[in-house]
């Protein structure tokens, strides 16, 4: 094991290097903190200009009272959670599915789907034909059009399939002898030994349906399906929000405070995924 | 199939071909609608309206309401994908561009025809949205435009009168700065702002009038020739004044990075002395937003002016596409249902009574704003205040409105339609985007203006000669 | 007879496999359905397609973009892509390595759990909230920076007005929103280096240093590959950071590929043009990928993709 902080036994240099890598990081968090810190005191602030304050000059909660109690934006915040936690689920059910058959390496024609699916990161077909494609499926203005096109993500089962394949051969070899399908190993043995995996990808997939904006531009005109983020994009750039009186008086505010709630379900979330990150610590070093 | 049947399903049809030009007016069971921002959005009353003229003429109307932002490339997207709705909203390039691609249903003779062309206000306004003679779209309020608004009450406690000429107004805004009569740091006053040197789209004029004065960034028609304003020696002049006044500290610094709600921002906050916006309903929303800060702050158009006027944009129109079914029906219960002087007009510009009005001794009165019950609604569909045919309702307009529309109107230039030619339509965004980045490089005294020119003639050249030779050539 | 053997051998090997490509198939029609079919326009771009008009013209599109009216523009855009991302998938690299090196180094769990948190919180917000971030801290007026730089009696800084200013700061918000997000995937990695080798290299005597050397740094070079050219494929797609951040003034140094397509496709309804645009990009993004590929596996012998 590493031993902890000790002047003694010559490991000084050891510890200047310590104390000047926590200031380094001292350092980096007052760099990513400032601009976040400004956005969160700003969001209870009333005061039409902000000055150089960390710290509300008219303190107050209107803003939040009025996103949570606003319609206009309360359905679109649904509409958000309800896409991110189905799109996740979807996003990981074919990244782990497409990982684990891409790791087979003696799999025929193993290289032609890497290679098939590979090819969709750099080529699209862009909008109209995309659009086209999707008003066939009768998707357009339906939340499919935003859920399905994304859950395959060539970019994300790259990844995940790196995770997998630093699962021992072993563990696959042993599972065969005891004649368990391709489909026993991956649920009693692939997912539960990739727990970190799941959760870091997972994560990028809702950081991606809880961020989507394109998406519902092009494919859908029913305001009734616009996530938290066209609301948000709106607020801060629209021309025609006079009338909606989320605005009046204190625009800068409830923008401040909807980049927050933006933000909110991601500390929510974070904490659990991160106790995933550490549990799976183990996960690459499992020993043969 | 006997001799008679045979018969009898000839007359039918014999009797359908002779019919058809009456099954054409015949009413649509229902309308496809396309529109913008300026309908009332699902939260604050679409249903209600769609529900009332239901209740009115027995037609469906299935909206298509996009983003305001995203309205034009949902317009293209519906286009080109096949999606066409029957009517829908469009205005100042894209009305001459869809026009002149053969996608909009030629309306001049149905128009003709009208009740309501007998009752136009100022038939100059449809006149201007027509096109080689030929009208597309039926506008139902007035083109509006931009106005300047000061601080009525800077200028009270400094003794000044709305400035009447150029050097007047850049005295009034040095004043506005260096004895700001709130007691602001010279270095927290914006003495004047706008949402941007340039506007976006056409026309490319309407902000800073007082700067550009008679001059345009756009092209512009001399004697039979189109030239391109750019490069005309009265721009130059133009620059050299914003130059100077950017240098001084007189325009807000972040001009270029405004968009028309942080620019309203500004004016709420109460450092902006004097602001390009607007005229009509927003001059009272601009009292109500900085009264909130600023109790005291009157919000007070001016006249322009002598060396300029505002602009009066071209009418915003509500057009039918070519491909609809059945163009004379839609214009005979759309159209003319709207602007019929009674029921429709009502509909359109007062709403459903009970939800959007009420009746009090006989008088039209707004009721509370379903969004925002603290404001009261301010329209249906249309304005009241920018009425195209005389009507006269039973309502009192908000003097705060009208006056400033009045001004507005007795002083500006109405603008005509771009030039509708397909090359020149194709090419312009992008030359605009070139103009603003050296009109912007000029102000900001990043380059000089010969040179800013020199530069902008470098770049553009390609695209102005051939936009020039397309619009030149008939 | 020999490849007939073969044959029959591969056959074989799939009806065993069924399996494999039962659980294969429903990733096999998303991709078919929302990828390749729509692929098939990329024939666009040798049409006029605009609201109006769906008419083949060949190179046409092309034509204008290379030599014709937009190829000031065009070469402009392309330019601006190749600097704006390479650059910034170099530093994206390094800086995410590095902070993830030190974030390993950190003694305390609860610490490291703490700036891991507070360093992936940017990557949540999107590039509007980012942008009226930065606008309104950089703004010349109402700023903070500016504030400070006013007590200090230095002169406002237009700062996103001014190419010289605009680029680094660019990098600056773009790293500070996707640095710590970057760290994830190098510090799992990390996370899988075998301790012994540590101890080891302790036996032998290496300090700190010469163990993020030897053995840290050989451990995630893999994965520091790997996520390197996979970035690369993505290289060209650079948009929503430009779009968000740019202005008329800095219109010039600042037009990627993918804001041209988007104002020509997207904005003016030219859909050709602007797929044509689109195709040229997916060209080069492929090659720089594959080129990249190629290399890597001259060098380590086996292959990314």
């Amino acid at each position: 094991m590493r031993e902890v902080f000790s002047l003694r036994n010559g490991h000084a240099g050891r510890s200047i290097f310590r104390i000047c890598n926590v200031f380094f990081m001292f350092l980096l968090l007052v760099l990513m903190l400032v601009p976040l810190a400004k956005v969160i005191s700003d969001s209870f602030d009333r005061s039409t200009i902000y000055g150089l304050n960390f710290w509300p000059k008219n303190p107050s909660i209107e803003a939040y009272k009025s996103i949570f109690t606003n319609p206009n934006l309360r359905q679109p915040l649904l509409v958000s959670i309800v896409t991110t936690v189905c799109g996740t689920a979807l996003g990981l059910t074919m990244a782990t599915l497409g990982a684990y058959v891409l790791r087979q390496k003696k799999l025929v024609g193993r290289g032609f789907f890497a290679k098939f699916i590979f090819v969709t990161m750099v080529f699209n077909g862009g909008l109209v034909p995309t659009f086209l494609v999707l008003k066939g499926l009768h998707m357009t203005n339906t939340l499919w059009a935003v859920l399905l096109p994304p859950s395959v993500n060539v970019f994300n089962m790259i990844l995940m399939r790196s995770f997998f394949e630093q699962i021992p051969e072993s563990l696959f070899e042993s599972a065969e002898i005891d004649g368990a399908t391709p489909p026993q190993v991956f649920w009693s043995i692939v997912l539960p030994l990739s727990t970190a995996a799941l959760a870091s990808i997972g994560l990028f997939f809702a950081v991606e349906y809880w961020n989507e904006f394109f998406r519902y531009v092009m494919y859908i005109s029913k305001t009734d399906y616009y996530n938290f983020q066209i609301k948000l994009r709106d607020l801060i750039l629209s021309e025609q929000n006079i009338n909606d009186p989320a605005i009046i008086g204190f625009a800068n505010m409830v923008k401040n405070a909807g980049v927050v709630v933006a933000m909110l379900p991601f500390f929510v979330i974070y904490p659990f995924a991160q106790r995933y990150f550490i549990a799976g610590v183990t996960m690459g070093s499992v020993k043969e | 199939m006997s001799r008679f049947a045979k018969a009898a399903l000839a007359i039918a049809l014999v009797a359908a071909v002779a019919a058809l030009p009456l099954l054409a007016q015949a009413k649509p069971a229902s309308i496809k609608l396309m529109v913008d921002g300026t309908f009332q959005v699902k939260e604050n009353g679409e249903q209600q309206l769609v529900d009332g003229f239901k209740d009115l003429t027995g037609i469906d109307l299935v909206l298509n309401h996009p983003v305001h932002n995203e309205y034009y490339n949902k317009v293209n997207l519906a286009f080109s994908t096949g999606d066409i709705p029957d009517i829908l909203i469009m205005s100042g390039n894209w009305y001459t561009k869809y026009a002149d691609a053969g996608a909009l249903y030629d309306l001049t003779k149905l128009y003709n025809k009208s009740d309501f062309k007998k009752r136009l206000a100022d038939p100059a306004v449809v006149e201007a949205l027509k096109i080689d003679g030929k009208l597309y779209g039926i506008p139902f309020e007035r083109g509006n435009g931009t106005i300047t608004y000061v601080r009525g009450d800077w200028l009270d406690k400094l003794g000044l009168k709305p400035p009447k000429n150029y050097d007047e107004f850049i005295n009034m805004l040095r004043l506005f700065k260096n004895k700001n009569p709130d007691g602001l740091p010279p270095e927290k006053v914006i003495p004047i702002t706008s949402a941007g040197l340039v506007n976006s789209e056409y026309p490319l004029d309407i902000y800073l009038r007082e700067f550009y004065q008679d001059a345009t960034p756009d092209f512009v028609k001399k004697g039979s020739k189109w030239v391109d304003g750019m490069t005309e020696p009265n721009m130059a002049k133009a620059l050299k004044r914003m130059r100077d006044a950017y240098a001084e500290g007189l325009i807000d610094k972040e001009i270029i990075t405004n968009k028309t709600s942080n620019a309203r921002d500004k004016w709420a906050s109460g450092t902006v002395g004097c602001f390009n916006y607007w005229a009509g309903t927003w001059n009272l929303n601009l009292h109500n937003l900085i009264t909130k800060n600023v109790p005291n702050a009157i919000t007070r158009p001016i006249p322009p002016i002598k060396e300029t006027k505002y602009v009066e944009r071209p009418a915003t129109t509500y057009a039918i596409t070519a491909n609809a079914k059945n163009p004379e029906g839609l214009f005979k219960y759309f159209h003319e249902f709207v602007l019929d002087g009674g029921k429709g007009q009502t509909w359109a510009t007062f709403g459903t009574e009970g939800v959007f009005h009420k009746i009090e001794d006989g008088q039209i009165k707004w009721l509370p704003s379903l969004q925002d019950p603290k404001k009261l609604f301010l329209k249906a569909v249309i304005s009241p205040e920018l009425p195209v045919t005389n009507w006269q309702p039973n309502w009192k307009p908000d003097p705060m409105i009208s006056e400033s529309l009045k001004m507005f109107q007795a002083n500006s230039v109405a603008y005509g339609l771009p030039p509708a030619n397909e090359k020149y339509l194709e090419l312009l965004p992008e030359l605009n985007n070139i103009k603003t980045q050296y009109v912007t490089k000029i102000v900001f005294g990043q380059m000089t203006i010969e040179e800013g020119l020199a530069a902008y003639k470098k770049d553009s050249a390609k695209y102005v000669e051939t936009m020039l030779a397309a619009i030149n050539k008939k | 007879m020999v490849k007939a053997r073969d044959w029959d051998r591969t056959r074989r090997q799939i009806r065993n496999d069924w399996m494999y490509y039962a659980m294969f198939a429903p990733v096999l029609v998303f991709v078919i359905i929302f990828n390749y079919v729509p692929m098939v326009g990329v024939s666009l771009a040798f049409y006029k397609f605009t609201p109006f008009a769906r008419k083949f013209i060949g190179l046409d599109n092309f034509a204008d973009l290379f030599v014709g009216i937009r190829a000031p523009q065009f070469w402009r855009a392309f330019g601006n892509t190749l600097f704006y991302s390479i650059t910034n998938l170099v530093l994206s690299t390094i800086l995410s390595v590095t902070v993830a090196l030190l974030l390993n180094e950190l003694v305390s769990r609860k610490a490291k759990g703490l700036v891991q948190t507070i360093l992936y919180l940017p990557h949540f917000m999107s590039w509007v909230v980012v942008s009226s971030i930065f606008t309104l801290i950089l703004s010349p007026q109402v700023g903070i920076v500016n504030n400070v730089l006013q007590e200090l009696g230095i002169e406002p800084i237009y700062f996103l007005a001014q190419q010289k200013w605009w680029t680094p700061i660019y990098f600056f918000i773009v790293r500070w929103k996707e640095t710590g997000w970057g760290t994830i995937i190098y510090l799992a990695a990390l996370s899988g280096v075998n301790p012994e080798l540590y101890e080891a290299a302790e036996m032998d005597g290496a300090g700190r240093l010469r163990q993020v050397f030897s053995v840290t740094l050989p451990a995630i070079v893999t994965t520091i590959l790997i996520v390197f050219i996979l970035n690369l494929g993505k290289v060209m797609n650079i948009f929503e950071s430009v779009f968000v951040l740019q202005n008329p003034n800095v219109y010039n140094a600042t037009d990627v590929l993918t804001t041209f397509a988007y104002r020509v496709g997207v904005q003016q309804g030219n859909y050709g043009m602007g797929t044509a645009i689109d195709l040229f990009k997916s060209f080069i993004g492929l090659f720089l990928v594959l080129g990249t590929d190629a290399i890597n596996r001259k060098i380590r012998g086996s292959s990314v993709l």
